[in-house]
């Protein structure tokens, strides 16, 4: 079952160019849903379009399998929320903080401590919230937005401004509540690197388009496929021919051959056979193609 | 109406501790507090008082002089800007409005959470006034508590007058409020029509602005002033302008494009 599905959907603010332009998403059921792009790809606005603070101008979106706009309070009884920076009311305390929430969401009483205990706040007492570090913040904000033990969490860059160990903290109960609670979560970053520890899905905009949607093992497969092997060698032209010889699909690029990623056993053959065939290889090394580079060639194209 | 109620219930909470709740707290004190005052620094005069048979009424103008020019129509407008403001202040309506809330149900609760407050003021600053009519009775233990019994009736008439007289003040302060960012646009807007109100109380058509009600109001308890009273009955005026810009206010916060 799908948990969003967001179609065809575009958006501009006044007369401006599109933010949005024609974006379809799709978040399963149970998932953990990267959503990833650089600074001002679509992000927010796609996030914000889905929890209804934008006016949808175009398209559709549905939620566990409703329109939202004639579901919106319906849906977002089971939606909990972070949109970038954390919304707190800093003259209050933590506690106080999630008591302003329990009377709209009508959550029990033992729910508070438990939230508190689950991002490590307990022991904040009568301390206001204004007065918290940015890290305390982003985990009251994710305490306020579990509250009500939502089924679809959206999250938009959590980790922001949180040091390593905060973000392995937030990664580490993301995951958790994911496995143990089923919760769906749609988390946005700008860093692949962040979130490929956690997510099963991705999702890559850029400039307002989808580039690339599908499961984290999908994205894995592409940086095989597309991971390469560098020669550099005295002769190239001669060294390409040898192995066009050999049937390797190799190109000369940047005064460099390139081949697809081959069989180790391959590479020391090929190494053989130019040394045999008096040509120098002064160097042999792989294409850095890790997820990092994948994301940056899919947004900078 | 549970969501309604569940909602003010929420919306009261954010109030606590805020620069809102102490100016009501020490607002509707703070005159009562002087006219004690008075009445133990200059305990013949308030003994001679004492003894009349308008003790409260004269007890009542002189609170409400102080107040009803300046310092009320002051405290709605920062009162007001301050309830709506926190919001703003702390980056929350998009927390706000991505909860299982109606719209019309987070306009109207955070309306009333600020009407509420309206009451207590006044609930607070009528106390005040009473106390500051025995206490230096209680004190002085030769002076005789006032001869006069305290006339409910009368003192719940002006309130009440003065309170409507508040509404048009707190419709357009809570429409400016949700509209701008920025604090300073509802406090600037508000301060200028208050200040635009007390030029044109003595103005033919000073009754046109509404925020000249409470002056008006007080003007009218004590003719002798002699203020040019305006023709038409400026409560219903009060609760028309009341009415209108809430309307308006509701209308400009349902259409906007981005909620936080």
């Amino acid at each position: 079952m799908i948990s969003v599905k967001v179609t065809d959907v575009s958006h501009q603010f006044s007369n401006q160019e599109y933010v949005l332009n024609h974006i379809n998403l799709s978040v399963p059921e149970g998932s953990i849903y990267g959503f990833l792009g650089p600074n001002g790809a679509g992000k927010t606005t796609t996030l914000r379009l889905i929890l209804g603070l934008l006016k949808k101008q175009r398209g559709s979106i549905e939620i566990f399998g409703k329109p939202f706009e004639e579901n919106r309070i319906e849906i977002l009884q089971k939606i909990g929320s972070l949109i970038e920076s954390p919304s707190l009311y800093g003259h209050l305390s933590a506690i106080e903080n999630l008591q302003v929430w329990q009377k709209i969401y009508q959550a029990p009483d033992n729910r508070l401590p438990e939230v508190l205990k689950m991002v490590e706040l307990s022991d904040t007492g009568r301390k206001k919230a204004g007065q918290f570090s940015l890290g305390m913040k982003q985990r009251l904000g994710i305490a306020v937005a579990l509250l009500h033990s939502p089924s679809l969490l959206i999250l938009d860059e959590p980790t922001n401004g949180l040091d390593p160990s905060g973000i392995v903290e937030i990664r580490e109960l993301l995951k958790k509540l994911n496995k143990n609670h089923g919760i769906t979560i749609i988390i946005s970053s700008h860093l692949l690197a962040e979130i490929e520890k956690l997510v099963t899905n991705v999702g890559i905009i850029n400039k307002g388009k989808m580039l690339f949607e599908d499961t984290l093992d999908e994205l894995l497969k592409r940086q095989y496929q597309t991971s390469a092997v560098y020669f550099d060698t005295a002769n190239n032209q001669a060294a390409l021919q040898l192995m066009h010889n050999k049937k390797v699909d190799a190109r000369i690029e940047k005064e460099r051959i390139v081949v697809p990623q081959l069989a180790k056993e391959v590479i020391a053959e090929l190494n053989r056979d130019l040394v045999a065939n008096s040509i120098d290889v002064y160097g042999i090394r792989p294409l850095d193609n890790d997820l990092e580079s994948i994301f940056m060639n899919l947004t900078n194209n | 109406m549970i969501s309604f109620i569940n909602s003010f219930k929420s919306e009261w909470l954010k109030k606590k501790g805020t620069v809102a709740f102490w100016l009501v707290i020490i607002g509707s004190f703070f005159i009562p507090l002087i006219m004690t005052a008075r009445g133990l620094f200059y305990p013949e005069t308030f003994a001679a008082e004492a003894k009349s048979s308008f003790f409260w009424q004269a007890g009542m103008n002189r609170n409400w002089q102080l107040m009803a020019f300046f310092l009320l129509p002051m405290g709605v407008v920062m009162a007001t800007s301050l309830i709506t403001q926190i919001e703003f202040r702390n980056n929350t309506w998009k927390q706000l409005h991505t909860s299982p809330q109606s719209y019309p149900v987070v306009f109207l609760s955070k309306l009333s959470v600020i009407i509420v407050m309206l009451l207590q003021f006044f609930l607070l600053f009528n106390v005040g006034i009473y106390l500051s009519g025995v206490i230096p009775s209680l004190v002085y233990t030769d002076i005789d508590y006032p001869q006069q019994a305290f006339p409910f009736k009368d003192f719940l008439k002006v309130t009440a007058l003065f309170f409507i007289d508040c509404l048009p003040i707190v419709a357009f302060q809570y429409l400016v409020s949700l509209q701008f960012k920025n604090f300073l646009v509802p406090l600037g807007a508000g301060i200028g029509l208050l200040i635009a109100s007390l030029i044109a109380v003595q103005w033919k058509y000073g009754y046109t602005i509404p925020y000249t009600y409470c002056p008006y109001n007080f003007l009218a308890l004590r003719p002798s002033n002699g203020g040019a009273f305006p023709a038409v009955n400026i409560h219903y005026m009060a609760l028309a302008y009341f009415v209108g810009f809430t309307i308006v206010s509701y209308l400009l916060y349902i259409t906007k494009r981005e909620k936080g």
